[in-house]
């Protein structure tokens, strides 16, 4: 069952999907769904025995391309709608015990050309507005599969967060200037919060952090979304992520758990040339090596996040992390 | 370390799903086999 409810008060839809109830969680990695399936072994996602990247219709979706009108219908105050949308399962690699922190620079270059694909099959499909790209890594933001993978949502709306974040774009942008090309201008004349540079892309704890060690990386380019990257710049794209990410596991000393989020183009038809800028923002929930930040009342109740650390303090240490991890 | 050609295999599931399968030509071992030559020629 996939349901969107209108919140009035939020103006937003929220998304039900009953059957996420029943989905594997933590499985031994000897029963993994998401490893290749071998000879005489269980059946698992993957009918083969090996393979480079793979992308498969997530069992449990939480947005599907059949999913029927809900039978509740709310009202004219609270209506609802079909929860019609695609989710897609992205595996990084067929070693289970792998990371993107881990991979090669051209694993990871590979993995841009799969995430742009997707982007833009999913995207041409007339019932989506938006093409979320993400990451849920490690059992502190709550994954229930360690196989290293992502996910794609692939939404029938234009989800909160990045219609928030466009809408301060557009009306920005109005005075012909891009917000997010302005944002990076910045960071890169003041360089305290600036954790890596490439030659398209840099990387930097944002002035406005929410997240302690969080950090946006940015294409210096004024695309709208990950397809619209040259070969260069997804060469680069892979060479800075790969250079975060040792450093992000380099922190503390073990994996760091993160979600990883790219905010782009809305597919919905309409114009976001200078307004949506691609990037990619990561949270990890650490503070400290063993302490994590947790959204709770002021962040959920009232939506105003509340940090431990200045992000001057948390991007110098962040910086030296990768600086010590470089080979 | 181009990442191309890609190449795309889309397999239908038995359960009406589908899975698509992306290969690539295999640049990390690329770049060591010419890192290899420079070597062998210095």
């Amino acid at each position: 069952m996939n349901q969107l409810r209108w919140d009035p008060t939020l103006e937003e839809w929220v998304a039900y999907a009953t059957h996420r109830q029943d989905r594997t969680f933590l499985p031994p990695a000897e029963y993994c769904p998401l490893c290749p399936t071998k000879p005489g072994g269980f059946p698992t996602e993957v009918p083969r025995e090996s393979y480079e990247i793979a992308v498969f219709e997530n069992r449990f979706p939480s947005f599907a391309p059949d999913a029927p009108e809900p039978e509740e219908k709310g009202s004219a105050l609270t209506p609802t709608a079909s929860g019609r949308g695609v989710c897609e399962v992205v595996l990084y690699s067929d070693e289970h015990d792998a990371t993107l922190a881990g991979m090669s620079e051209g694993r990871i270059r590979n993995l841009v050309e799969v995430w742009a694909d997707r982007y833009e099959e999913l995207g041409s499909l007339d019932f989506v507005q938006y093409v979320f790209i993400f990451e849920n890594k490690g059992e502190a933001i709550g994954v229930t599969l360690h196989h290293p993978h992502g996910q794609i949502y692939a939404y029938p709306f234009i989800p909160p967060r990045p219609a928030r974040e466009l809408r301060a774009a557009r009306e920005y942008s109005s005075g012909d200037r891009c917000l997010h090309c302005d944002l990076l201008s910045q960071e890169h004349e003041d360089g305290r919060r600036i954790v890596a540079k490439g030659e398209h892309f840099s990387a930097f704890v944002p002035f406005y952090a929410h997240f302690p060690y969080e950090a946006h990386v940015y294409a210096r380019r004024c695309i709208p979304s990950i397809a619209d990257l040259n070969g260069e710049e997804r060469v680069d794209l892979a060479h800075l992520l790969k250079r975060l990410l040792v450093g992000y596991d380099n922190l503390f000393g073990f994996s760091l758990p993160y979600m990883m989020v790219m905010h782009q183009a809305p597919t919905d038809g309409e114009d976001y040339r200078g307004v949506a800028h691609f990037h990619i923002e990561f949270y990890p929930p650490n503070r400290t090596a063993d302490k994590l930040k947790y959204l709770a009342s002021s962040e959920t109740g009232a939506g105003a996040f509340i940090a431990d650390a200045l992000p001057e303090q948390t991007a110098a240490t962040l910086r030296e992390a990768l600086e010590s991890a470089a080979p | 370390m181009t990442g191309e050609p890609m190449k795309k295999e889309r397999v239908p599931k038995e359960d009406g799903r589908y899975i698509i399968f992306y290969s690539f030509e295999d640049e990390d071992e690329k770049e060591k086999v010419e890192d290899s030559g420079e070597d062998s020629t210095s």
